[in-house]
């Protein structure tokens, strides 16, 4: 299978992470230095997240859909991806507040040669991991949007069929990411926009997916999600190693040790120490009487390169960490995929014939290049219904999402003009708020959940566009006791939905807004 | 032509919308009464962190310093459930077409995760000292210590009455005991300045707590049921249980450690048993491991888009009932999901005959689903070509 090499290479690091891991342990019980015990913790750590990584592998290679996870394990790749970035945080957080211990009370570092010969060889690990890493990670940094049509892209593709597209095997060609895959925030929908427009422009030929973008490396960046985790986890490490290295040498050659059988005075400890050791040499002055030379240990700034180094990566590592956890985050967090403009999908969807009007559109990210959309469409009735069901996938699947569910309402008798109101309302949540009112105008997607307090506001939003008409639904024969027919002062406010499950036909009539 | 109306928002300067903003946000914790639990409490811990600190810096004790350190990573665990019940109720964008009601698992989860990365940490830095039993400066252990311990207990009392603040109504009545993990994320962590000046020839000082006991108390919430009553309310209230309970294992776990570094401390007062130090912080670092799994487990579940657990056996049965209406051939693809606490959303298609009252079809199902709890449900029709 396709997805072999990452388990390959995975299964490689974390062998001979574990095996260094031993090694270091089993070096420190001899030197009986607790600095490599600690580093050896260090190294655990590591292994924990490429066994983390490993499993999100294994697990969203299984795609197919199970009985309790319906959409296959494929989440699971955003799921390791974040916990791996979460962990490379605490770990930064850990090694500040070591490194701020350091600051305060400076050690020397005790047998430095050893700390050498140790540090070059975890280096060394270190480094074959970066190498075995870097082709994944590499792509998902550096790539071109908008003009980048690099068509012959195939290569980061080929790695990741493993998760491609089940549900309409259109194998995700015609997602034509205009705009690549940007970290940029959600509220650069705007700009994003723009590109679209200046890119759409030549591009319209995209329905089958001739011009294939930088979907490649959108997908491929999405895909590696997990890889990018564990590059930076040994990214880290490998900055680490060198610190340490660099350290251990500038202190073997810089330092001037307190020679053995003299007594020293040593400016750089605490004052306690100080104090102690200045006791110390009076005392051994006033028994010699003599001049006694002192001898300053080496200079105090070595001292201090440990902590600061160690401070400069941690700088570093938040840096290239941060954008994999945003990253991850929002896709958990259900946002609307980066390439997508909601705005834009609703005028376009407007257009198509026999859409009256959108619901409750709903676009969300699975994983990788797997995006999901559900809505609900107003068409005129059901015989023309699944013309349009049709042309409404068609339409979905050249924006690149294939896993649509359309809810269809019909538009009942002898109302041309409401088409905006949801027959089939949630229900739920949105009872209290109006959850799509609009009228042609696309965009009132329902306030959701989120914003409870914030419900009148949404509904005023709403109803601002259908001032001009009053339109109740009221189920035959039912009392009103469902139906809620609210006529405000200030605005009408559209309550759809019948909450009593008729089996009747619901009748529409327009009533003139008599407020 | 007169103007309607002079919107220059747009032009107005910068520069007010940041104070605009936070003031914003101040309103916004302030009113709800959980997020009010936890931003006093985060200034709580916060002052009790920058009070240990100093008075480490002034007697310039490592230990105490280190331990202030810990209190304030702690304090970051507070913070991502405050940040997360605020965000949740941001109102929903182009982005962000559900809202931000994810955040709050999201909170949950990554708590969970710091708090199997600590427990890690301290086994690990318990292994070490097993190894090589510093030199345990005793004096400031026990003042340190109880003092923590006092924050959290605070910290747990007060979650326990108010941090079910949510304006459910009739939740009460719902047997909540437990439910008050949810605001029980305080750590106080006393994590008993283990003074050790001076480790040893490598001078690595840790002296960070082990004492990260968690008494793991707080886990009754076996409320996961549907809130029933009425969620057109705010179903968004409900879910900030995942934030509660994150936030609570970390206070239950910082309790825990206070209560180590206490027991541990007095043993080797008294019976000088050095070895009690490491050993506690084993323990209290294995329970704060075993007590996290529930909260991972959960939010991962929801964050996989499994199906909901509580709904696991009203599914099948409801596809039944869909599919013994009149005209319906077949349903297929069904997907639910956990959007937050007590919100599911459902898709489903259904093929149906070409001759079949669609409308109707439509209506039952979601009626047959709204019983059994899902709300927004996604029906696709298809009409079997015959």
């Amino acid at each position: 299978m396709a997805c072999e090499p990452n388990r390959v290479r995975l299964l490689c690091m974390l062998s001979l992470t574990f095996g260094f891991f031993i090694v270091e342990v089993v070096v420190s019980r001899i030197t009986a230095s607790l600095a490599m015990l600690s580093d050896s913790f260090h190294m655990l750590s590591d292994v924990i997240a490429l066994v983390v990584a490993l499993v999100a592998v294994r697990f969203a290679e299984k795609t197919q859909s199970t009985n309790k996870n319906t959409f296959g394990w494929i989440r699971a790749e955003v799921m390791g991806a974040l916990v791996n970035a979460v962990f490379l945080t605490a770990l930064c957080f850990t090694i500040i507040l070591e490194a701020v211990e350091r600051f305060t009370n400076p050690h020397e570092i005790e047998k430095p040669h050893v700390v050498i010969g140790v540090g070059a060889a975890g280096l060394l690990v270190n480094l074959l991991g970066l190498c075995l890493f870097h082709g994944h990670a590499g792509g998902g940094h550096g790539h071109s949007h908008g003009g980048g049509h690099s068509h012959g892209n195939k290569k980061n593709k080929r790695g990741k069929i493993c998760k491609s597209e089940r549900p309409n095997g259109s194998s995700g060609e015609e997602s034509n990411n205009l705009v690549g895959s940007h970290n940029s925030p959600p509220n650069g929908v705007n700009t994003e926009r723009h590109r679209h427009e200046i890119v759409r422009n030549d591009s319209e030929v995209h329905m089958n997916g001739s011009v294939v973008y930088e979907d490649m490396d959108h997908s491929h960046d999405e895909a590696s999600l997990n890889m990018r985790g564990v590059f930076l986890h040994v990214l880290g490490d490998a900055l680490g190693s060198v610190i340490v290295v660099v350290n251990a040498l500038i202190f073997t050659f810089v330092w001037r040790p307190c020679p053995p059988g003299e007594t020293c005075f040593n400016p750089c400890h605490s004052t306690d120490h100080q104090h102690v050791n200045h006791t110390l040499v009076d005392l051994f002055v006033d028994s010699n009487g003599s001049s006694f030379q002192r001898t300053m240990v080496g200079p105090c700034w070595v001292l201090y390169l440990d902590p600061t180094l160690c401070i400069i990566m941690v700088g570093i590592l938040l840096y290239t960490t941060y954008p994999l956890l945003k990253e991850s985050a929002l896709i958990l967090l259900q946002t609307v995929p980066k390439q997508i403009d909601m705005h834009r999908l609703n005028e376009r969807l407007l257009l198509l014939d026999g859409v009256l009007a959108i619901h409750e559109l709903h676009i969300w990210q699975l994983a990788g290049s797997r995006i999901i959309a559900t809505a609900h469409i107003k068409c005129h009735d059901p015989t023309s219904y699944m013309d349009v069901a049709k042309r409404i996938k068609d339409f979905f699947h050249n924006e690149g999402i294939h896993a649509t569910t359309i809810q269809p309402e019909f538009v009942t008798v002898n109302s041309e003009s409401s088409a905006s109101l949801c027959e089939l309302s949630c229900r739920t949540q949105c009872a209290p708020k109006l959850c799509c009112g609009a009228t042609d105008k696309p965009g009132v997607a329902g306030t959701g959940p989120a914003g409870t307090e914030k419900g009148p506001s949404g509904e005023g939003k709403a109803l601002a566009a259908s001032a001009m008409e009053v339109i109740s639904e009221i189920p035959e024969g039912a009392a009103g006791a469902g139906a809620s027919v609210l006529e405000q002062a200030a605005a009408a406010v559209i309550q759809v939905v019948p909450r009593i499950p008729e089996p009747e036909v619901i009748i529409t009539r327009e009533v003139e807004s008599s407020l | 032509m007169l103007p309607l109306s002079i919107k220059d928002d747009e032009y107005k300067p910068a520069k007010f919308n940041l104070l605009v903003k936070i003031s914003g946000w101040f309103r916004s914790i302030l009113s709800d009464k959980t997020s009010r639990n936890l931003f006093f409490f985060l200034c709580l811990n916060l002052s009790f962190a920058f009070v240990e600190l100093s008075y480490g810096i002034w007697n310039n004790s490592l230990g105490l310093i280190s331990d202030s350190f810990h209190m304030f990573f702690d304090c970051t665990a507070l913070l991502a459930g405050l940040a997360a019940s605020v965000i949740s109720r941001w109102r929903s964008n182009d982005s962000f077409s559900y809202g931000y009601v994810r955040a709050e698992v999201l909170a949950g989860f990554v708590n969970g995760l710091f708090l199997i990365f600590t427990a890690f940490f301290i086994f690990s830095e318990g292994v070490e000292r097993a190894l090589e039993p510093p030199h345990v400066n005793h004096d400031r252990l026990l003042p340190v210590s109880v003092a923590g311990l006092l924050v959290n207990l605070v910290g747990i009392f007060v979650f326990q009455h108010g941090g079910h603040g949510h304006s459910h109504g009739g939740d009460e009545g719902h047997g909540h005991s437990h439910s008050l993990f949810n605001g029980n994320t305080g750590h106080g962590h006393s994590h008993g300045g283990h003074g050790h000046e001076s480790k040893h020839g490598d001078g690595h000082e840790h002296s960070h707590g082990d004492g990260h006991g968690h008494s793991h108390g707080g886990h009754g919430h076996s409320h996961e049921g549907p809130h029933c009553h009425d969620e057109l309310h705010m179903p968004g209230k409900g879910s900030s249980k995942q934030i509660l309970q994150g936030v609570f294992l970390h206070i239950v776990a910082d309790t825990l450690g206070s209560v180590g570094v206490i027991i541990s401390a007095i043993l080797m007062q008294k019976y000088d048993l050095m070895i009690a130090d490491p050993i506690c912080s084993m323990c209290i670092s294995i329970l704060i491991g075993v007590s996290v799994v529930p909260l991972l487990r959960e939010s991962i579940g929801i964050l996989m888009q499994r199906t909901p657990p509580s709904l696991d056996n009203a599914l099948p049965e409801c596809y039944q009932r869909v599919q013994q209406l009149q005209g319906v051939y077949n349903l297929q693809e069904p997907h639910f999901w956990t959007l937050c606490t007590d919100v599911y959303i459902g898709t489903l298609k259904l093929l149906i005959a070409p001759d079949a009252d669609c409308k109707w079809i439509l209506s039952q199902t979601h009626n047959i689903f709204t019983q059994a709890g899902v709300r927004q449900l996604y029906v696709q029709i298809e009409v079997a070509t015959m």
